[in-house]
């Protein structure tokens, strides 16, 4: 029992983690309306711009948060220009394959200028454990929890109340009506790609944190589980997608649980068919909604 | 580029019976020309890829179902005929169907669930579905050997010869190749063909005309698994060890840019693909480290330059861009 309740701790923690990787991946998917496949390549980039600014600059959060935002909202400017602003009217396979290319194109130059090997992270936050009760938890799990909540606060307010987060939904809702709205749908599209970017940045660099490691060839399988977690969530729902993070997060955990961690994966993604199987797009399905 | 594959086919439509000839006769006497395994090795590993790229070609350009995860029914195939051959000891021409219609079968159980899902989602799903099947690969170490790999696979032999060296082995998967162009080609101009082309253009559409597409589509996927599991049964004897470490998700993405590269839709854009590939990344092997970094360039300049790839059906919907302008350029001609 106490093992259990532990290692939901766990699953709510490495969930917030997804959480916000999934908040990212479906305001790209929202604003661009093509699925992607560089998401684990801007969190990877996230997690070396933090790990190069605390090597140089020293243990300060606030600057590393600052640092994965901005370099991921870099690598998300590139990769609107090389894989979206062209292919808005084309079949959508198009982009897809384009992501995938950008996405090995990265990952294979990230092997070649930050190294193959892994990388231990610097221990930016004290790993103090505090117990309440039987529950332990750390305090790098509370400064994730924090992070992650404020983080898509300022996201909420950003989108549901400033003039910017209004012309972000209108893009995402119909592209064309947008436009005759008067709305810069390139701009707004591209701003929108590189604030999902930048949130992605700020996962990886608390996924690096979490597990005190990084490495070029990390962004691949959590790419997958931003991706599985947003499908979960409907693609483009930003709260349904924070939801399918949080699930899988926790499914994983529970799961290792009951069997060993090689099966983690397994966990996941066989949840998220089983899901599409009862509902095939996700919680956030609607009558009548637009296919 | 679209002169010169206009050509191409005019030359080959004069000339149709000799080119068949030279073309048959260069194929069979690779081995002579070629007498260094390691070219050999190449050529085999085209041809593999020619298998493989066709498969997917079949799901993702005739019924535009998009599979992204490839590589786990490779990875059944080639797994089905290692074990029922070293533990079993079974015959591997015998093997050689059973591991298609096993995978055929895998193939089923996951589109039955699933036809009701469309692009994105249906792409996930066998994204996941390559990942399971791979990580139970790495985890079920009783039957798969786990991490370790199986080793010691035996090599198929007929009338006393042993395919043991690429060599050898060249005929098994020059024969593979043919036939499975022979019976695709077949198919695809058949009834059931053209059902999957009408589905790729327009699925309402299609069904409104009274195609039975959720039967069609399952049927498509269905044929694309089979031949995943044939070339992934030819395969395992053929290294003669497997491990869950070639069957990951980034050989999907391989074989489904072969397949995008040499163009989606066509029976002979996946072979090109594949023989483009298999040479450049051989060709690109001196520049070692940005040997990916220039195979990945090259995948998107391709899509900025010709989305349809270098021999895609350029009159179908994927083309992108340039159908829309023919379109548009038609109901102009008709408005005037």
């Amino acid at each position: 029992m106490e093992y259990l309740l532990n290692q939901l701790v766990n699953g709510i923690s490495q969930g917030a983690i997804y959480a916000l990787m999934a908040i990212g991946y479906s305001v790209v998917v929202g604003v661009t309306g093509l699925i992607t496949f560089t998401h684990g390549e801007v969190i990877m980039i996230g997690a070396f711009a933090s790990f190069y600014i605390f090597q140089f600059f020293g243990n300060n959060l606030i600057l590393g948060i600052a640092a994965s935002f901005i370099a991921s909202w870099l690598i998300g400017m590139f990769i609107y220009y090389v894989c979206y602003d062209r292919f808005f009217e084309a079949p959508s396979h198009i982009s897809l394959i384009c992501t995938i290319g950008a996405s090995m194109l990265i990952k294979n130059l990230a092997q070649i200028y930050f190294g193959p090997n892994q990388k231990p992270m610097l221990n930016i936050i004290d790993n103090k454990v505090f117990r309440i009760g039987v529950l332990q938890i750390s305090l790098i799990q509370i400064v994730i929890l924090v992070t992650v909540i404020v983080l898509a606060g300022i996201l909420a307010f950003f989108i549901n109340n400033t003039r910017w987060g209004i012309m972000l939904r209108t893009v995402s809702q119909d592209k064309k009506a947008a436009y005759l709205m008067g709305v810069n749908v390139r701009r707004t599209a591209m701003i929108g790609n590189c604030i999902g970017c930048g949130l992605a940045g700020i996962a990886g660099m608390l996924i690096s944190i979490y597990y005190q490691t990084l490495q070029a060839t990390m962004g691949g399988p959590l790419g997958m589980k931003a991706f599985s977690s947003s499908v979960l969530g409907g693609l483009t729902d930003t709260r349904f997608s924070a939801l399918g993070g949080l699930a899988i997060g926790l499914i994983e955990n529970l799961g290792i649980t009951i069997s060993t961690a090689s099966f983690r994966d397994i966990f996941a993604f066989g949840f998220l068919i089983a899901v599409l199987i009862i509902r095939p797009e996700g919680f956030a399905s609607k009558k009548g909604a637009r296919p | 580029m679209n002169e010169i594959i206009i050509r191409l086919k005019r030359f080959y439509e004069n000339h149709k019976i000799i080119t068949i000839l030279i073309g048959s006769i260069l194929l069979l006497l690779m081995p002579v020309i070629f007498p260094k395994s390691y070219i050999m090795g190449i050529i085999c590993r085209i041809l593999l890829y020619m298998i493989l790229a066709g498969g997917l070609n079949v799901i993702n350009g005739y019924s535009s179902q998009f599979c992204i995860g490839y590589a786990g029914f490779f990875c059944i195939g080639a797994y089905t005929e290692a074990i029922l051959a070293v533990k079993l000891k079974i015959n591997f021409w015998l093997l050689l169907p059973v591991a298609g219609i096993f995978t055929a079968v895998a193939g089923l159980l996951l589109c039955l669930p699933t036809l009701k899902l469309k692009g994105k989602y249906l792409a996930l799903v066998t994204l996941g579905f390559s990942e399971i099947v791979r990580l139970v690969a790495l985890n079920w170490s009783s039957l798969t050997g786990g991490p370790m790999g199986l080793k010691g696979i035996p090599v198929p032999r007929i009338f006393g010869i042993q395919f043991k060296s690429s060599l050898s082995y060249y005929y098994i998967f020059l024969l593979l190749v043919v036939v499975f162009l022979f019976v695709t080609r077949r198919v695809i101009n058949s009834r059931i063909g053209r059902a999957w082309m009408s589905i790729r253009e327009d699925e309402q559409a299609a069904r409104s005309l009274g195609v039975d597409t959720y039967k069609y589509k399952a049927l498509n996927f269905m044929y694309g698994a089979f031949w995943a599991g044939i070339a992934g049964a030819a395969y395992a004897p053929y290294t003669r060890y497997i491990d869950s470490t070639f069957f990951t998700l980034d050989e999907g993405f391989n074989i489904l840019s072969m397949v995008i590269i040499g163009g989606m839709g066509t029976l002979v854009g996946p072979m090109a693909g594949s023989v483009v590939v298999n040479f450049l990344t051989e060709l690109l092997r001196p520049i070692s480290e940005y040997r990916m970094v220039a195979y990945a360039i090259l995948i998107i300049a391709m899509m900025w330059l010709r989305p349809q790839g270098l021999f895609g059906a350029s009159n179908s919907i994927l083309a992108g861009r340039k159908i829309n302008k023919k379109i548009r350029k038609a109901k102009k001609e008709v408005a005037a």
